[in-house]
């Protein structure tokens, strides 16, 4: 069953990447990015049970994973509403600061 | 290829995975911000069954509660209170478009092989435990309380600065 | 006894720290520049005469020394000094010329703000000509005999802001380096042969004179003899390559007296006397010399005829005399082209130096629009008619001498080249004569008249000097008296008299006077008459021949043609690979710098893909 699982992963962190890479509006950019650390979170709980050395470790993982994302997710959210403040809008496109 | 047997475990598996997927490429193909995000929240929840099904039922109930009801609340009002305005027709750009599928899916091409071609170990699947909340409450509490606590912190500097952030613009 | 021979390789130093301090001065100190060039050349004129009166004393022996320069095991490069007779007549002909030009420098010069500069040139050529005579072997005598090509580049193109300055100085230097690439390969296979590679003079004696021991076959001493004669023909202006000479009087007139007339043309004829052994041993480059000797000495004769720049007529008879001193070394007499380089020196020296008093004088070159400089320049007239004399052959002065010895030689040896002399002669004579009357005599022709005046006392002075040498210096060597050919050669005191060849000499050089007066002087024969009547001939003696043409047309046209295609090659094959390139990374760079908009998502992009690679480059190793 592992690789079953691994591979779900796998198309569930590349859809996660597409979507990060091509979607305009940020909050979406920003679930992109939750969808792929879910993959990971999927890879560590499948290892905990098929892996070699099948223990509990890799859910405490995923459990740390799911805090860190829940505050990646909290502060970005922040960010997203303070820069629309300032610009009117969430657009990536509209962003251009790094090239100056 | 596939050579897996057709039992519970795998029927179960099949249907989450598909519920995943499709709620996966619908979160990147629907136009409306709202429907993404309710896409969203179906893998979060097929995901949550996913991890049932690896005998990891905290986890699972941490997945339903964190990510399907807390992070997708959280993106909802985070949609609500940047798109006032419906985002006008966006200019295409089918060269970064095609670009970007074409580096997933030779992303994913890669993956799979290396999962496809990886000896995996015949190891035995854990047996799964009693209590398992109770079990990973014992783990975190005695082997990984250092990093149990360093999280907290983390994640209340998190929350604080993220109102900060959020609040500052608004006076 | 001889420790002024032994100390001889100071000489050259005297000028080259004359040289170094003019070169640390720079361009102020003007008086004090003077005086340290003449000073210098005066030290080396002075330690050059004691070593000559040393070298009078018949148990003179020759000496050398010097020391190891490279060592490559096998073969040992030797930097070293030579004193023998020759070299001793050779060190105060070079040094008595030298000291005699910077003093008339002084007063020639005077107005020209780098004349520091100036002294400081002709002293590194001083040191690089005493350099050159000193030299004990074949290689170092090549060192110096190139360090004199570059003083006459940089002395020709003194005033470089004359374009004609210029090219005439590249000219010079172009046209001596093909000479000098013949005589660098004559090095070389001498130093190939030579048995233990030795590259001394007197080596190169022991092993060609003593009739062939057989260590080197006929046809290599030939091509060696040849070889070493491309060296005298670019730097003695000798037939195919003479053209660079009449050029180079674009230089100061001073130059032209002490490089281009005096000292480093003759360097050509000390290297054949140097090297005469060489010659001597094959039949075939003797004639050779003699002939090619013979043709210029007559050809650049019946140039000198039709020209009207007062230089340019010295440079086509310094050019015949050269040709003369040439066809007496390939007749066999060394005595012979040794003593016209001694007296010529003398004569043309004062010749070129009185025509710079002239210029100086008139400011222009063209005889033509001189005329009655006789009353007011009486001194120069009179120097000037002595060196004509001289050069014309007249006895008692000292040409007459030099030119009678090798005509009478050339009687006894090869009668054909004894005719082409006698008419040589009548040329020189005639154009020196034209010369004399047309710039002297009859009216003047100038534009402004009243500022014509005799020159100063310094540059007056090396004029006495010079014309009592070229007076004098003919007595070493006369039909009864074979000093000069007995302390040269070490043999005995062989007389050469020729009663023919006397009275011949006197009658071509009496009558060719005698034409150019009822030409120039009297008039009664009409001066375009011979023009009038060959006028193509006049053309062609007053275009040289069209030498310079003919070498446009056939050398320089071809190569700058090749110059242009390998041009074009380079242009659009090379240059365009390289432009091509160029444009590459220029598209690439504005390809880049659309990338790099500011967007993170298509940085993101940027960096999957570029993860993609790196895993590509790292796993797809096992499937090649």
């Amino acid at each position: 069953m592992l690789p079953s699982y691994l591979t779900m992963a796998a198309i569930l962190f590349c859809i996660g990447l597409y979507g990060a890479l091509v979607k305009r509006n940020a909050v979406i950019v920003l679930l992109s990015i939750e969808l792929m650390l879910n993959a990971v979170n999927l890879n560590l709980v499948a290892f905990s049970k098929y892996g070699v050395v099948p223990s509990l470790t890799g859910q405490v993982f995923a459990l740390f994973t799911i805090t860190v994302a829940a505050a990646e997710a909290a502060v970005g959210v922040a960010v997203l509403i303070a820069l629309f403040r300032a610009r009117g809008t969430v657009n990536l496109d509209e962003f251009d600061e790094m090239r100056r | 290829m596939f050579n897996i047997d057709f039992n519970g475990e795998f029927a179960t598996f099949f249907i989450f995975s598909a519920i995943m997927i499709i709620g996966a490429v619908l979160m990147v193909s629907l136009q409306k911000v709202v429907h993404m995000v309710i896409s969203m929240a179906g893998v979060f929840l097929g995901l949550a069954g996913m991890f049932v099904l690896l005998d990891a039922e905290f986890v699972a109930f941490v997945q339903v509660l964190i990510y399907a009801g807390a992070v997708s609340i959280l993106m909802i009002f985070g949609i609500m209170m940047t798109n006032h305005q419906a985002a006008k027709a966006d200019p295409v750009k089918p060269l970064h478009e095609t670009l970007a599928a074409v580096a997933a899916l030779c992303l994913f091409g890669m993956l799979f092989y290396a999962i496809r071609t990886t000896d995996f170990p015949d190891a035995q699947p854990m047996k799964a435990v009693e209590d398992n909340t109770s079990s990973i409450g014992e783990l975190l509490y005695t082997g990984y309380v250092v990093p149990f606590e360093l999280l907290s912190v983390l994640l209340t500097v998190a929350f604080i600065g993220a109102i900060a952030i959020a609040k500052k613009g608004a006076d | 006894m001889d420790q002024f021979t032994q100390t001889a390789w100071l000489i050259p130093l005297f000028p080259f720290a004359a040289f170094l301090l003019l070169t640390a001065l720079g361009r102020s100190y003007r008086r004090a520049g003077v005086l340290i060039g003449s000073i210098g050349s005066l030290a080396a004129l002075v330690m050059s005469l004691l070593v000559f009166f040393e070298r009078l004393d018949p148990d003179a022996v020759d000496y050398s020394d010097g020391f190891k320069w490279i060592d490559l095991g096998v073969y040992v490069l030797r930097i070293g000094f030579e004193v023998t007779n020759l070299n001793a007549l050779m060190l105060v002909i070079v040094t008595a010329v030298s000291f005699l030009v910077n003093v008339y420098s002084a007063g020639y010069m005077k107005k020209d703000e780098r004349i520091t500069v100036f002294y400081g040139y002709v002293a590194l050529f001083t040191f690089a000509m005493l350099g050159l005579v000193l030299s004990d072997n074949m290689l170092v005598f090549y060192i110096f005999w190139e360090l004199v090509g570059v003083c006459s580049f940089l002395l020709v193109g003194f005033w470089y802001a004359k374009p004609a300055a210029r090219a005439a100085a590249k000219k010079a230097f172009i046209v001596t380096r093909i000479g000098d690439a013949g005589l660098l390969l004559g090095v070389i296979v001498l130093f190939w042969y030579m048995p233990g590679h030795a590259l001394d003079f007197s080596s190169i004696h022991n092993v060609f004179s003593e009739g062939q021991t057989g260590a080197i076959t006929m046809s290599i001493t030939t091509s060696i003899a040849l070889l070493l004669f491309m060296g005298v023909i670019g730097k003695s202006g000798q037939f195919p390559l003479h053209v660079w000479l009449p050029d180079a009087m674009e230089g100061p007139t001073p130059i032209s007296a002490l490089i281009h007339a005096a000292t480093m043309v003759a360097a050509g004829v000390f290297l054949l006397a140097r090297t005469f052994d060489i010659f001597e041993a094959s039949a075939a480059a003797m004639h050779t010399v003699a002939y090619l000797g013979g043709f210029t000495a007559i050809f650049a004769a019946t140039v000198a005829l039709a020209q009207n720049d007062i230089k340019r007529i010295l440079a086509y008879s310094t050019i015949s005399q050269l040709g003369y001193m040439v066809m007496a070394m390939g007749l066999g007499s060394m005595t012979g082209g040794i003593f016209h380089l001694f007296t010529h020196a003398f004569f043309k020296a004062l010749l070129f130096l009185a025509a710079g008093s002239i210029i100086h004088a008139v400011h222009t070159q063209n005889i033509q629009e001189m005329g009655g400089l006789g009353s007011k320049m009486r001194i120069t007239t009179w120097t000037f008619a002595i060196g004509a004399l001289s050069l014309s052959g007249i006895p008692p002065f000292s040409g007459f001498w030099s030119k009678d010895l090798i005509l009478a030689f050339a009687l006894d040896e090869n009668p054909f080249l004894f005719v082409i002399g006698l008419v040589a002669a009548f040329c020189t004579a005639l154009y020196m004569s034209r010369l004399f009357f047309i710039v002297f005599m009859g009216k003047s022709r100038l534009q402004q008249q009243a500022q014509v005046r005799e020159s100063s006392k310094v540059m007056t002075i090396p004029l006495i000097v010079l014309a009592v040498l070229s007076v004098g210096a003919g007595f070493v060597e006369t039909p009864w008296n074979g000093w000069l050919g007995g302390w040269l050669t070490g043999g005995g005191e062989e007389v050469h008299a020729s009663a023919a060849a006397i009275v011949a000499s006197i009658a071509v050089g009496v009558l060719g006077i005698y034409v150019g007066w009822l030409m120039f002087g009297k008039g009664s024969i009409e001066r375009g008459a011979a023009a009038a009547r060959m006028p193509w001939l006049a053309n062609l003696l007053e275009r040289q021949y069209y030498m310079n043409e003919f070498y446009n047309l056939m050398i320089v046209k071809p190569v700058r043609g090749l110059g242009k295609g390998l041009y074009a090659f380079d242009e659009y094959v090379i240059g365009g690979a390289v432009r091509l390139i160029g444009f590459t990374s220029v598209a690439g760079g504005r390809v880049l710098t659309r990338m790099n908009n500011g967007q993170a998502q298509v940085y993101g992009l940027t960096a999957v893909i570029g993860l993609l690679v790196i895993i590509a480059a790292i796993v797809g190793r096992r499937f090649w």
